[in-house]
């Protein structure tokens, strides 16, 4: 009877254990804002983790790896000449007026090569079941994993013209929300592949307490935490995530596909991540 | 008893079973956590594998700063405990080895020439668990900067950011990791005419000499020998040819993919190969065209290049003329070395000379194909 605590202690080490040694590939990519709200004249900086279990590390700002950095707010708000290479701060934004902003990010293609086992455990774990069957299929043949991938995150800082948020912005693949994700209930998100919707894409939702109000915990410096809800696309590219509750939430989806260069991977996949708060007695 | 956590509070029954359940479980926790921190430990993995380049350029004077993951210094240092570099007096009792393991990792070169770092002041960045290293030069005003990295290749993952300034304005960032291991980058120090034509030729040599698909390309064109004039039309066919391209694709007026352009130069190795076997059987001299069409591909690949190294704004003119000098004297010392050779064989031993020629273009059409198969599935 003695042994379950250590148990069940040892049952969470070696989760998060896993969830750490998971290989880096697997880590999701998130904007975090200093605040998930802002006034008129409110200054928002924006940093970038990676992580898992919506715990990570700060991400250094690269110029030669961004292939776009923007804002959408009434406009589209470019947002690389706020930050410079290596700077922690991802971007800065001051908010113009109460409508909300959509920084939406996008990176090129990195590469990465995995020994076979531990990329067809990433797959799994991923939930990328197409190349996951058709690597099976290949047997021994199959190889290493040789991949490349790219990031696309978003992080709705809320204000009061929620299209800002249900629109896309045009990234390679992009998580839309059907409603302004800051209200309460479950989130009805549109994952798009180039513009066109993504069926049989794995959607997840984290979530974190916040630090106070608007402001999120230093992503660093909190526990790793599980998946609290997720679903795959239909033929529309949609998905119902039952979120509740407040905090800190990330949807995030990944989708990959035979490489358009060969030469330098066999894969390649694109991650979505939208992060944003609800807060209490928002209706 | 006293339970703890609240001086005077009356235990009640079951606590002390609770206090005892949570105190294993405490020991479960501690040995998971244990678990959880020596095995990406023992893995060699680690988190943030960042190293940060900063070179200044400041009243001519070459001078910056390495910061550098504690992670990264321990290992290369063989220290045993990464987080004692954090304690500034422990780093700086194994300052030598830590300043050795960064000057040999720091592989920055100032007009073409090993940059040695006299080092300075460290700092401990404990929030990037790094520490960071300020190192100076004797290389005063350089014209061009070269960096090869990442700085730590022994990590897979591992990131080098790279900042250059010019008298405190941030002139040109980069990221150098496993796929990007080098950059060439202009510091836009005034610089002299000669040392523009000088610096470009010795970039067009270099780039001949350490590409050996243009050198069988050009062996190629040269096996069949013939006249002076005859070996002279060809090369002008091959220059004219990639002159036109250079030029176009270093404006970025046209600009194919070097998915295309590398293919294509492999392809152009197994045509002259070919070309080879059948004029010597046939006694046909198709070489002046071949040079020019595929001259025009192989243009494109030395542009590639030249932009790489970066064009100095206000000498582009002559930059692009310089390198394209350097890339035929590097032609006219391959023609002087190969010309000769299978000449003399040809006339002295005409069969041996054909076999020669036979077996060379062989090793020229397999190491072509090998290529093109090569650059066009990457694998």
């Amino acid at each position: 009877m003695k042994l379950v605590p250590i148990a069940s202690a040892l049952l969470a080490g070696a989760c998060a254990l896993a969830a750490a040694a998971a290989p880096a590939r697997a880590h999701e990519f998130w904007l975090a804002p200093s605040t998930y709200h802002a006034a008129p004249g409110d200054s928002v900086q924006l940093r970038v983790y990676v992580g898992t279990g919506f715990r990570g590390e700060l991400k250094p700002y690269a110029t030669t790896r961004t292939i776009a950095w923007a804002a959408k707010t009434s406009r589209m708000e470019d947002l690389r000449s706020t930050t410079s290479n290596a700077d922690e701060i991802f971007g800065r934004w001051r908010a113009s007026d109460g409508g909300g902003a959509l920084a939406a990010y996008e990176s090129n293609f990195v590469t990465i090569q995995l020994p076979a086992p531990e990329f067809d455990a990433y797959l799994k774990l991923e939930g990328l079941d197409e190349p996951l069957a058709e690597r099976a299929k290949l047997g021994a043949r199959a190889g290493d994993g040789r991949e490349r991938y790219a990031r696309c995150p978003k992080t709705w800082i809320a204000g009061a013209d929620s299209k800002r948020v249900t629109t896309p912005v045009g990234q390679s693949i992009e998580i839309v929300p059907a409603t302004d994700p800051t209200r309460p209930g479950p989130l009805t998100v549109r994952v798009l592949f180039k513009g066109e919707p993504l069926a049989g894409a794995l959607v997840r939702a984290w979530n974190q307490k916040l630090a106070n109000g608007w402001t999120p915990q230093d992503g660093a410096a909190r526990d790793s935490v599980g998946p609290v809800a997720h679903a795959r696309t239909n033929d529309h590219g949609v998905a119902t995530l039952a979120l509740s509750g407040t905090g800190e939430w990330m949807v995030s989806a990944v989708h990959m596909v035979p490489s358009s260069d060969p030469r330098s991977a066999d894969w390649e996949s694109y991650w979505a991540s939208l992060t944003f708060a609800r807060v209490p007695g928002r209706k | 008893m006293i339970a703890p956590g609240g001086a005077g509070r009356r235990s009640r029954p079951g606590d002390s079973a609770r206090w005892a359940d949570r105190a294993l479980a405490a020991v479960g926790l501690i040995l998971a956590t244990a678990l959880g921190l020596l095995l990406p430990a023992a893995a060699g993995a680690h988190s943030q594998p960042y190293s940060f380049i900063d070179v200044r350029i400041d009243g001519g004077a070459l001078h910056g700063r390495v910061t550098a993951h504690v992670v990264d210094l321990a290992h290369e240092a063989l220290l045993p405990v990464p987080d004692s570099l954090l304690d500034a007096a422990f780093t700086r009792r194994n300052l030598a080895a830590l300043e050795q393991v960064i000057d040999s990792h720091l592989q920055l070169e100032a007009d073409g020439k090993p940059v040695r770092p006299r080092f300075g002041a460290f700092a401990v960045v404990p929030a990037k668990r790094s520490i960071g290293f300020e190192w100076t030069s004797d290389v005063r005003e350089p014209v061009t900067l070269a960096l090869k990295g990442p700085l730590f290749p022994y990590d897979p993952p591992h990131e080098s950011y790279v900042n250059i300034y010019a008298d405190g304005k941030l002139i040109h960032e980069d990221l150098l990791d496993h796929e990007h291991t080098a950059g060439a980058w202009g510091t836009g120090v005034r610089q002299t005419l000669g040392h523009v034509i000088r610096t470009f030729v010795l970039a067009g040599i270099h780039h001949i000499f350490i590409g050996p698909d243009h050198i069988l390309f050009v062996v190629g064109l040269l096996l069949l020998g013939g006249s002076l004039m005859r070996l002279l039309k060809i090369v002008t066919a091959f220059t004219l040819a990639h002159t036109i391209t250079l030029i176009l694709a270093t404006l970025r007026i046209v600009n194919p993919s070097p998915r295309i352009v590398e293919p294509a130069i492999a392809l152009s190795i197994v045509t002259i190969g070919i070309e080879t076997l059948i004029a010597l059987h046939r006694r046909r001299d198709a070489r002046a065209r071949i040079a020019f069409g595929f001259g025009l591909v192989h243009g494109f690949g030395f542009a590639s290049v030249l932009r790489d190294f970066g064009l100095p704004a206000g000498a582009m003119g002559w930059a692009l003329g310089s390198f394209n000098l350097g890339v035929e004297v590097a032609q006219a010392c391959i023609v002087l070395a190969v010309a000769p050779v299978f000449a003399w064989v040809r006339r002295k031993r005409p069969v041996i000379g054909d076999r020669l020629v036979t077996v060379t273009a062989l090793i020229i059409i397999a190491a072509g194909a090998c290529w093109f198969v090569q650059r066009l599935t990457a694998r």
